[in-house]
């Protein structure tokens, strides 16, 4: 749930019981009000009648209004004390109950009784009241639409860095070689919070960096000693007089170095390749870096009888680093020549801007997602080092080229779409 | 023929000495910058092997006052780091090769001999060993003075052959002659097989001696007796 509309819903929890009870409250007492002020004019009309009593001169029944609801009236019983009520006429016009209050009241002058009666109908009273609580209601409703409309603006206004910082975060790729710089707001809390995020980003890209910097420079270190070894190897190959196994074991340790620099030398070039050290970009023609892959490939191709077949439908031109096309295509070819069999098939088809290689083989004993895992070999006793289909997939990236495998008909299929 | 080699590691140095040694070459080292460039500043050299990362500089630099004193030496980089920007810039500073580390020293010895045959080259230079002849200005072979028509492989396998003759040199230096980074990639053994069975056919046809010895296990060894 958004934080908006969290902030919404609590203020609801909370402001509605208030607003009911703020309504009932005011109802009574505007109200109460009402019947203070009606009272006092019936009081007020009861004097009136007093002082008409007072100058009658015979005790006689008089009407104080025209409906005849309102009267002084002669009695025989005497109460000391005036009752209010409330009391409802049936209005044979309007044919509804009219509500009205009544004031009845003993009065004694010159020993004589004199029961008055006044009416007055709180019609009135209802309406403005009813009036008064719509009015309130009215009031409620604005305010709690400017209450959803100032959230909504202020949302828009106050968290905009806010929202801002977080399309940053979400953008942000420590592969990229800058690192993010989080703009400073006016708000302070989201400077605090960017600040923090700078400092992060720094720090995690530092560690990165240094990283990657330690990679490059440890297989560098490991060259020399290798070039040591490889040619002492070569340097103890020329004694003449080596017995049998002894050249085994040259021949052993000798394909052991070569592997071991081949991997230092391969891990080297992903750690460039993800340094973005292959930087310098040409128009490429695919097709003619398929074509000279292939005649490349033409010796290991033969020997293993298998049979090429490309289908280029059209040309495609790609802006790209010239040693890093060659690497991707040459390595996707190695690979379908790898894991291929004698007599096998391979197929190269260039469409729009996918480019797929295809072999016959084996079906995969690794899971999909592991092909372009480094280290990982679908056949462990494969003299391979696991890495080729990394820098496929490393390559891509760099330049955001998607990469996807399937397998239909016996028949692998990679494919790169370029853009 | 005087070969200077500049490189810091002892080890490297004493071996790469040894190999070329026996090439017949007069060969002198230097393991840092400032005797390195006291040396090519005195003496005259055929050749100059140079490593980049020195002690109290760098090997460009060497390359650089080589061509600023209009030096004649052929010069090949030995680097550790294999990058392009190092390749390139060395290319374009004048040096003649790029030898990345780790390199075999057969290899080496064939860059040598390469650079120099291009260096030297007065008059079709052809190099002759007993009935063969091989011209590398045009990729031609004859043998009792009767052509035969190699496959590019199987020319450079030959001259990589006659190259480090009357030495062991292995199936993974041959591989990654012929076929360069590419050969980490391959069952290249069975390939090297292949072009060398027909490389001998071919050779053979035309009344030529089996040279190649097979070292049982390691590799190769191109035979003659001086």
């Amino acid at each position: 749930m958004k934080l908006i509309s969290k902030t919404i819903l609590y203020y609801l929890l909370i402001s509605l019981p208030l607003l009911i009870i703020a309504g009932f409250l005011s109802y009574f007492l505007i109200r109460s009000e009402l019947r203070d002020g009606t009272d006092e004019t019936l009081n007020h009309e009861k004097s009136n009648a007093e002082k008409t009593i007072s100058s009658l001169v015979e005790p006689k029944i008089i009407y104080l209004s025209s409906d005849s609801l309102s009267y002084i009236k002669p009695s025989i019983i005497n109460f000391t004390n005036t009752i209010l009520s409330d009391t409802s006429v049936f209005d044979k016009t309007e044919e509804e109950h009219i509500p009205y209050r009544k004031l009845s009241s003993y009065y004694n002058y010159k020993g004589n009784t004199f029961n008055i009666t006044i009416c007055k109908t709180t019609l009135e009273e209802e309406e403005l009241l009813e009036g008064l609580l719509s009015a309130f209601a009215l009031i409620v409703l604005f305010l709690l639409a400017a209450f959803f409309i100032v959230n909504w603006l202020l949302s828009k206004t106050l968290w905009k860095p806010f929202y801002k910082t977080l399309s940053g975060l979400n953008n942000y790729d420590i592969k990229k070689h800058e690192p993010y710089v989080f703009e400073s707001a006016s708000t302070s809390e989201f400077n605090q919070l960017n600040n923090a995020l700078n400092k992060m980003t720094d720090k995690i890209y530092s560690d990165f960096k240094q990283q990657k910097e330690f990679t490059e420079n440890a297989s560098h270190e490991m060259q020399t000693p290798l070039a040591i070894v490889k040619a002492n190897i070569s340097l103890l190959m020329q004694s003449p007089n080596l017995k049998e196994e002894e050249m085994n074991q040259l021949q052993t340790i000798e394909n052991t170095l070569k592997k071991l620099s081949s991997l230092n030398k391969t891990l080297l070039l992903l750690t460039k390749i993800e340094n973005n050290q292959f930087n310098e970009n040409v128009k490429i023609n695919l097709i003619d870096v398929a074509q000279k892959t292939i005649n490349n490939y033409s010796d290991l191709i033969e020997a293993k009888k298998i049979e090429l077949e490309t289908n280029f439908s059209n040309d495609f031109e790609i802006n790209m680093n010239p040693a890093l096309s060659d690497i991707l295509i040459s390595n996707l070819l190695q690979n379908a020549i790898r894991h291929n069999h004698k007599g096998g098939k391979i197929l190269i088809t260039i469409n729009g801007s996918v480019l797929s290689v295809k072999n016959t083989g084996e079906p995969l004993k690794i899971k999909e997602d592991d092909l372009f895992v480094r280290f990982k070999k679908n056949d462990a006793s494969k003299d391979s080092l696991g890495l080729g289909l990394s820098i496929v997939k490393s390559i891509a990236d760099t330049y955001n080229f998607s990469t996807s495998y399937n397998y239909s008909n016996f028949l692998h299929s990679f494919s790169i779409k370029f853009i | 023929m005087k070969i200077l080699l500049i490189e810091d590691e002892p080890e490297l140095r004493k071996s790469i000495k040894q190999y070329l040694h026996q090439e017949g070459y007069i060969i002198e080292s230097a393991s840092d910058f400032i005797k390195a460039s006291e040396k090519t500043a005195d003496y005259e050299y055929d050749c100059i092997l140079v490593d980049i990362t020195l002690p109290n500089g760098s090997g460009l630099d060497i390359i650089k006052q080589l061509k600023h004193d209009n030096s004649k030496a052929g010069i090949i980089i030995i680097s550790a780091k294999n990058s392009l920007d190092d390749k390139i810039t060395g290319l374009d500073l004048g040096a003649d090769d790029y030898l990345a580390k780790p390199f075999n020293l057969a290899e080496l010895n064939s860059r040598i001999k390469a650079l120099i045959r291009r260096r030297n080259f007065d008059g079709n230079k052809a190099i002759v060993v007993n009935e063969i002849t091989i011209v590398p200005e045009e990729r031609t072979v004859k043998v009792n003075n009767e052509q035969v028509v190699l496959t590019a492989k199987e020319y450079d396998l030959l001259l990589f052959f006659i190259t480090n003759k009357n030495r062991v040199v292995s199936k993974n230096s041959i591989a990654e002659h012929l076929w360069g980074d590419d050969s980490d990639q391959m069952d290249s053994h069975d390939f090297i097989y292949v072009h060398l069975r027909n490389l001998r056919k071919k050779l053979a046809e035309k009344g030529c001696t089996d040279y190649v010895q097979t070292i049982y296990g390691i590799g190769y060894n191109f035979k003659i007796n001086v």
